[in-house]
């Protein structure tokens, strides 16, 4: 056990400080001690990065990843945290714009915009929608104080430290391969013939022709499920001329 | 980047962004003046010859008058609205082409992000935010009719989204490309019928619809309807504030015209005066007037549409968008697709726009009076 751990304490130090700032920062009446859980989150943040840093390349580059990286994160704590729900919105916002800011570094433009039309564009903007239409008097009970803050924060984080030691251990056995990625195309089978890129394509392009050539089963599968959906609303939505609405 | 390639690239951004900002003064003016006209009065014509320095007035007002805050409202959001409004709405025009666009070094590139891959994609995402300023706005003014505004405003926003994209994506289809000095550069080169308009034409009106839509003109400003709702979400606007609203709005439409006029109305091509062969000197600003004009010349319809067509009763506005627009752009997408399959003569595309329109108009009206006709009966 303790050998475990003093193996693994830059992996579960960064999460012990994250905890504790979460934890800290959970709705329970109107003390909540702020700056304390700051100090903790940055610690945790510091301690994140000196283990987790990505590959360094361009000066420019790792700033801009940084700078995303982490409004991502403080974006994520502050949206699960503030009591009021409408800035718990605005967060998911922050949160959505600076994941697609990691998308456009990554080169996935088309990922990027796609997200933030959908994401940003359309369902948090109906997210709004309802708080505004269902909190017209001050905020309610329940936001201004968590039910279970030590249960939940404690299982999320347990669940952030597996999905973490999982990913650190694929990628240790992946890089030990010669390799990086965390997918690859399985030995057996030879790639689609539409799907190998004889010139460069472009984003958009190779986007469009992977969807339809290696994921084409997928895109027809997630088609489908959006039409059946599509109709049950439409089932269920209520009607004048029954009398249901 | 040497210092010349810095200076040019300033240039590039800070010209469009003072003009822009110039025209919108300008622009409100133009429209008080055309209302004034459209209803047989005389508009402003104290400030300066035939009211011309009325802009600036109005401008000097702005800054000067008193800061007007409501009571308990969300301070933070509430000055944080306008701001997103305005912010948006000028970030779009980064990829709009306002010239004859280059991206070699040393020449000036007549657009902010020259090569974009995805300009129309980045556009509407861009967009697609504008609505926040909206939403916020009215939910931290803490009044009703602004918080109605802004749930109408939502809804509509979110609505006209489907149709303003899937309206562009036959053009997208036709050029290839999401590039919109691509799909410009392309009607230019094969001259005066080469311009979208004469293969997309129901594309092009539904494109202007949703956008108008989308920057909440009138016969669209549901969000903002006086009799109803005093002003919506800006109700509790003052000053400064309130004229960055209107600003956001006017840059918004200035944007629409501008890549209108790009994806259907060939850009800066017009025969004879500015096609891809004209090399005489100063041939840059008479493409770039030509461009001008075509934008004028929207600017002005929208402004003329704002006093001819009443304004929607809400559930009419969501009809249009879910009932007409969206299956329209589809058996128009379609269209374009069949002629792309089966190689067929893009001449035909234009029959084909006025045929799907008239059998929709048919369609619409034989519903509606079996409609009619049904609630006889009962």
């Amino acid at each position: 056990m303790t050998t475990w751990i003093t193996e693994h304490w830059r992996l579960l130090l960064p999460l012990a400080l994250g905890w504790v700032c979460v934890w800290l920062l959970m709705p329970r009446g109107p003390h909540r001690s702020r700056a304390l859980a700051g100090i903790f989150g940055l610690a945790g943040l510091l301690a994140v990065k000196f283990y987790w840093l990505p590959p360094s390349g361009p000066l420019l580059q790792d700033i801009f990843f940084l700078t995303f990286a982490a409004m991502a994160i403080i974006g994520g704590v502050l949206m699960i945290t503030d009591h009021n729900p409408v800035y718990a919105a605005l967060w998911f916002a922050i949160v959505t714009l600076a994941v697609c800011g990691l998308f456009l570094l990554n080169s996935a433009p088309f990922l990027s915009a796609a997200t933030v039309i959908v994401y940003a564009g359309a369902i948090i903007v109906t997210f709004l929608f309802v708080i505004a239409l269902a909190q017209q008097s001050g905020s309610a009970m329940y936001d201004r104080r968590a039910s279970h803050p030590t249960l939940a924060t404690l299982s999320g984080f347990l669940l952030l430290g597996c999905l973490m030691f999982t990913l650190q251990e694929w990628g240790g056995q992946a890089a030990a391969e010669g390799g990086n990625a965390f997918l690859k195309v399985p030995a057996g089978t030879t790639a689609n013939l539409g799907s190998v890129a004889t010139e460069d394509l472009g984003s958009l392009r190779s986007v469009g022709r992977s969807l339809f050539t290696d994921y084409v089963y997928a895109v027809e599968i997630a088609g489908t499920v959006l039409l059946i959906a599509t109709i049950g609303a439409i089932c269920m939505a209520p009607r004048r001329s029954q009398g249901n609405l | 980047m040497t210092l010349n390639d810095w200076i040019i690239l300033l240039l590039a951004m800070a010209i469009p962004m003072h003009v822009i900002l110039g025209a919108c003064a300008y622009l409100i003016l133009l429209e008080r003046k055309l209302s004034a006209w459209m209803q047989d009065r005389v508009g402003p014509n104290r400030a300066g010859p035939m009211g011309l320095l009325q802009p600036l007035a109005d401008g000097i007002k702005f800054i000067l008058k008193e800061e007007m805050m409501p009571g308990h409202i969300n301070k933070f959001l509430y000055v944080l609205a306008p701001g997103i409004t305005c912010f948006t709405a000028l970030f779009a025009f980064a990829v709009v082409p306002y010239g004859p666009t280059s991206s070699e070094p040393g020449v000036f590139p007549f657009i902010i992000a020259p090569n974009v891959d995805l300009g129309l994609l980045f556009l509407f995402a861009v967009g697609s935010l504008n609505v926040y300023g909206i939403i916020l706005g009215g939910w931290a003014s803490n009044n009703k009719y602004s918080a109605l505004g802004a749930l109408r405003a939502s809804a509509q926003v979110v609505s006209y989204e489907i149709p303003l994209g899937m309206s562009v994506l036959g053009v997208i289809l036709l050029a290839g490309s999401m590039n919109i000095e691509t799909i410009m550069n392309q009607q230019i080169e094969h001259g005066f019928m080469g311009w979208n308009i004469w293969y997309q034409p129901l594309a092009a009106l539904l494109f202007f619809t949703a956008a108008m839509a989308e920057s909440n003109r009138l016969p669209f400003d549901l969000a903002e309807c006086e009799q109803e709702l005093v002003g919506g979400f800006h109700t509790e606007y003052s000053s400064m504030k309130f004229a960055m609203f209107a600003l956001g709005e006017y840059v918004h439409i200035t944007t629409l015209g501008f890549v209108l006029s790009c994806l259907y109305f060939g850009g800066w091509h017009f025969p004879w005066i500015a096609t891809a062969e004209s090399a005489y000197p100063g041939a840059w600003a008479v493409k770039v007037l030509v461009l001008l004009t075509k934008v004028f010349a929207v600017l002005v319809l929208i402004q003329l549409l704002r006093w001819t067509i009443p304004r929607f009763r809400f559930d009419q506005l969501m009809g249009l968008a879910w009932k007409v627009m969206i299956p329209l752009a589809t058996v128009n997408v379609l269209m374009v697709m069949c002629f792309k399959q089966f190689g067929w003569d893009p001449m035909w595309m234009l029959p084909g726009s006025l045929a799907i329109f008239i059998c929709a108009g048919v369609v619409g009206v034989q519903s509606a009076r079996s409609g009619r006709s049904l609630a006889a009966a009962a």
